[in-house]
């Protein structure tokens, strides 16, 4: 008897115990996951919200309509492909993408805030959804559509202060206005024009990781202002490889600022075997390069190699943006932002306030420091050398007259056919610093596609 | 009845009064087209309160306010069950308010008939083996609803026999039991590191094992197989608090589920989407994806009754209706409901311990363990706490077999423990 109910006890113990960890689990459902649930796009009730809902407006961030429900119900787009990755689309059938999947309940009128309240959230919620205000520029926006001229490729432009996004462009893009008709043929397409270049699309950064390599080897101490480089046209890097200079150029003596001007190969490529494995492991994870931006802006992860497994030749070749790394337009747009705002990476964002149809403001953007990835000197002797660039180097077609404008041409081998074209940089207008990159798949030389790119850009803010 | 208990009674009522006001509000939003046919329920619902509050004062008089409490509590969850159907299915209403009366009524019979309770307690392989006939019969004579071959029908009715084997179940493990408890402590035998009495005396347990097993094989009823197995493991420890039992039961377990997880599919399916629920969430994990997005949504204070959207959970009325309750009334709902589950089988712990015969014990204690069990399988299931097996939750899923057993088992519970008052 008595060794029944001591058994009756433990077991009692046991079991409620279990359902404690029950419990538990429970409050981390409703509680933790609920929380990064909201964005599901899977989740059929954010189709729903919109059932006797008038959607909200979303808005550029000079208050022009993005993307507005119009008297017949449908969903209306004013500016077409040129915004379609900022906007995305909203149907019922084919779901939600952009900023109407990711500001769903915002837009059909339900807010973090109102969820939490529960069943009073539900008593405060009318039929009219919020709109978004957010940071792009639709004259930026559009100018860099249109100068990319329908070619595959890529445009981010960052407010380097705040981080704002104020362009994102990638081409060729889908129609929002007709994409439930071309949905099939779009899927299909070769072109991929539901691939969003400017934060999915992996590329090889070629020489544009140069100002990088520079902040790494002042750093690390590899070499100083003052050494005398000597390039013969080619950097012997053993096993029969060699790296050698675009156009088989010969830049003879020179120092660390001419190298970054001209773009010399047999510098970066004796830097980054000086620097070495740990090195470069250390200067990426610095710049970010591990982790992918996320949120409202759902970053690819950049390819960075496993250093240590790299030989040499390898080694050299991360040392001029090849071998096997791949970066993201978005990711370059914000190592050139860095560089801009004194060294130091904001985080960045598309979405600048919600509104409620009442006026109230629901929510605001708080700006957010990422890290500092330089000190404010290396980041002043960085501008300076990448004005330079633009000035007298490879980078003249982005010049500006009256605008102090900075940059660095890419021009990356491929596996596919002609070299990738970039150029990333900043400028310094009168109301922001704004940064930027830029890409032409297969556009050849950054000196002569990606850089006269950067001159539209920066002109469509002086409108 | 005292005061606590008729605030606890009010509450019910106040429950039901706020949840059909919200249903009718949600079906009838405009107040010029009002459905009067709505109404059809509260005649129902009405003399099924009227009972449950004779049955309470009468219980209370003859038995213990324990078991006072436990009643209380069934009536509480039966109520809310009824709502949450209501709300998710407006024409299985009337029918759950229905069984609600019939488990009442045939908790009424099972506490009159403590006598025979008591006797039927000598009879352990009579018990034993009509536990097995039931658990057999619809395997012969038995119906396929929903993938599951465990439905009988009669006439009009449709019985699952396995809801009310578990009442057999419990009986024959409580009679069998305390009756070989010394032997089946005796550690002759060894099996590898296992002490373990002789065979014959394990007989009994093994056909229970077996039967189980072949519920689960043949009939594909995976929760009640669980069920049926995990009580006979638990109860056979609470008896002869021999640790190798439970390992050897968990030895069974583990090498019948890789076994079957090979060799049936539905088995394998049910794991995979345990454990990755998002390689297929339009496809074989659409339940407990759709089940985790409700229970996500819930957030804390929930949509609000009748506000979320739980019937995007196929079959939510059955074994999901814990998802529904968490995505409508939130975090609050759900512990609440977790706490009211724990306090109803705390309360059958207590009555169990204050019993003076060992079977009486081990079966008050068994049928505790049976709603225990029940709660935590499926609460855990749909929660994706662990692989998915359906079984009903007590007292609220829908559907009469699962409603009537439940009172049954009460009943029984009600019935065998001691009338004086214990304290509250």
């Amino acid at each position: 008897m008595y060794n029944i109910k001591r058994n009756i006890l433990k077991l009692t113990a046991i079991f409620f115990i279990l359902f404690a960890f029950f419990t538990a689990y429970v409050i981390y459902l409703q509680l933790i996951q609920s929380a990064s649930h909201a964005h599901n796009p899977l989740d059929s009730r954010n189709s729903v919200l919109n059932d006797n809902i008038v959607r909200g407006a979303i808005y550029d961030n000079r208050g022009r309509i993005l993307a507005k429900n119009g008297d017949d119900g449908a969903r209306y787009y004013p500016f077409g492909e040129a915004m379609a990755f900022v906007t995305g689309y909203a149907d019922k059938k084919i779901g939600t993408g952009g900023a109407e999947s990711y500001f769903n309940q915002e837009l059909s009128g339900k807010t973090k805030e109102l969820t939490m309240m529960g069943p009073i959230g539900e008593l405060l919620r009318n039929n009219q959804g919020n709109d978004l205000i957010l940071t792009v520029d639709s004259e930026c926006q559009q100018a860099a559509f249109d100068a990319l001229e329908g070619r595959r490729g890529a445009v981010v432009a960052l407010d380097a202060t705040t981080g704002a996004i104020l362009a994102l462009v990638s081409s060729p893009a889908y129609n929002p206005n007709r994409i439930v008709e071309e949905w099939s043929a779009l899927n299909e397409g070769e072109d991929h024009p539901l691939l969003n270049r400017a934060i999915n699309g992996l590329y090889p950064p070629g020489s544009i990781i140069k100002p990088m390599i520079v902040d790494m080897a002042l750093e690390n101490a590899v070499t100083d202002e003052h050494e005398l480089f000597t390039c013969g046209g080619f950097l012997d890097v053993g096993g029969g490889f060699s790296i050698k200079e675009a156009h088989d150029g010969v830049h003879g003596n020179l120092h660390l600022k001419d190298a970054l001007v001209e773009s010399c190969n047999v510098t970066f490529g004796t830097l980054a075997i000086r620097l070495g494995a740990d090195n470069l492991e250390k200067g990426f994870k610095r710049y970010g390069f591990y982790e992918p931006i996320r949120g409202e802006i759902f970053e690819s992860a950049s390819h960075i190699p496993e250093f240590k497994t790299l030989d040499k030749g390898d080694i050299a070749q991360i040392g001029i943006g090849q071998s096997m790394l791949l970066v993201t337009p978005i990711r370059m747009a914000l190592i050139a932002s860095s560089i801009a705002n004194d060294g130091v990476m904001t985080e960045p964002y598309l979405l600048e306030k919600i509104i409620s149809s009442k006026g109230i403001i629901l929510n605001e953007h708080k700006k957010k420091e990422l890290s500092r990835v330089m000190t404010k000197e290396r980041a002043g002797l960085l501008k300076n050398w990448m004005e330079e660039v633009v000035l007298s180097g490879t980078g003249k077609a982005a010049k500006v007259s009256g605008i102090r404008v900075a940059g660095k041409t890419g021009t990356a081998e491929n596996s596919s056919d002609k070299e990738h074209s970039w150029f990333i940089g900043f400028a310094e207008l009168e109301k922001r610093k704004i940064a930027f990159a830029i890409l032409i798949e297969n556009g050849g030389s950054g000196a002569d596609t990606a850089a006269p790119i950067a001159r539209k850009l920066i002109l469509s803010f002086e409108k | 009845m005292n005061r606590t208990h008729f605030k606890f009674f009010l509450s019910t009522v106040l429950m039901l009064f706020c949840g059909f006001s919200l249903i009718f509000i949600h079906r009838n939003p405009t107040i010029s087209n009002v459905n009067y046919a709505d109404f059809k329920y509260l005649p129902w619902i009405a003399s099924a309160l009227i009972m449950a509050i004779i049955i309470e004062i009468v219980v209370v008089r003859i038995k213990s306010r324990r078991c006072a409490w436990m009643f209380s509590c069934a009536c509480f969850l039966s109520c809310l069950g009824i709502l949450a159907i209501a709300r998710l299915d407006y024409a299985l209403t009337i029918p759950q308010i229905r069984w609600f009366i019939v488990g009442m009524a045939a908790f009424i019979v099972a506490v009159r008939s403590e006598k025979i309770l008591r006797q039927m307690l000598n009879y352990e392989y009579i018990l034993g083996i009509s536990c097995i006939i039931l658990l057999i019969i619809p395997l012969i004579f038995g119906v396929d609803i929903g993938g599951n071959k465990n439905w009988l029908i009669l006439g009009n009715f449709r019985i699952q026999p396995s809801e009310f084997a578990k009442i057999l179940l419990v009986f024959f493990l409580a009679a069998y039991l305390s009756e070989h408890r010394k032997t089946l402590d005796l550690r002759e035998k060894r099996l590898l590191f296992f002490k373990l009495p002789p065979i014959r005396f394990l007989a009994p347990l093994i056909a229970i094992w077996g039967a189980s097993l072949l519920m689960f094989v043949v009939a594909r009823d995976l929760g009640a197989a669980l069920i049926f197995f995990a009580v006979a493991v638990v109860m056979t420890y609470a008896a002869t608090g021999n640790k190798s039992y439970f390992i050897f039961a968990l030895v069974f377990f583990v090498t019948g589920a890789i076994i079957s997880y090979y060799a049936f599919n539905h088995v394998q399916i049910r794991f995979n989407i345990w454990l990755n629920p998002w390689s297929d969430p339009r496809g074989a994990a659409y339940q407990i994806v759709e089940s985790l997005f409700a229970i996500e949504n819930g957030n804390v204070w929930g949509a609000g009754f009748t506000k979320g959207y739980p019937t995007f959970i196929p079959e939510v009325h059955t074994d999901f209706i814990f998802s529904a309750i968490a995505e409508e009334l939130g975090l609050v709902g759900s512990i609440s409901l977790i706490l009211i589950y724990s306090l109803f089988f705390y309360q059958s712990v207590v009555i169990s311990l204050a019993s003076v015969k060992e079977e009486e014990m081990l079966l008050i204690f068994g049928a505790g363990i049976m709603f225990f069990l029940q709660t935590f399988i499926i609460m855990g299931g749909v929660t994706k706490f662990f692989p998915l097996t359906g079984v009903t939750l007590p007292f609220m899923s829908y559907g009469g077999s699962s409603m009537v057993s439940c009172f049954i088992l009460l009943g029984v519970i009600v019935a065998l423990s001691r009338k004086e008052n214990v304290n509250v």
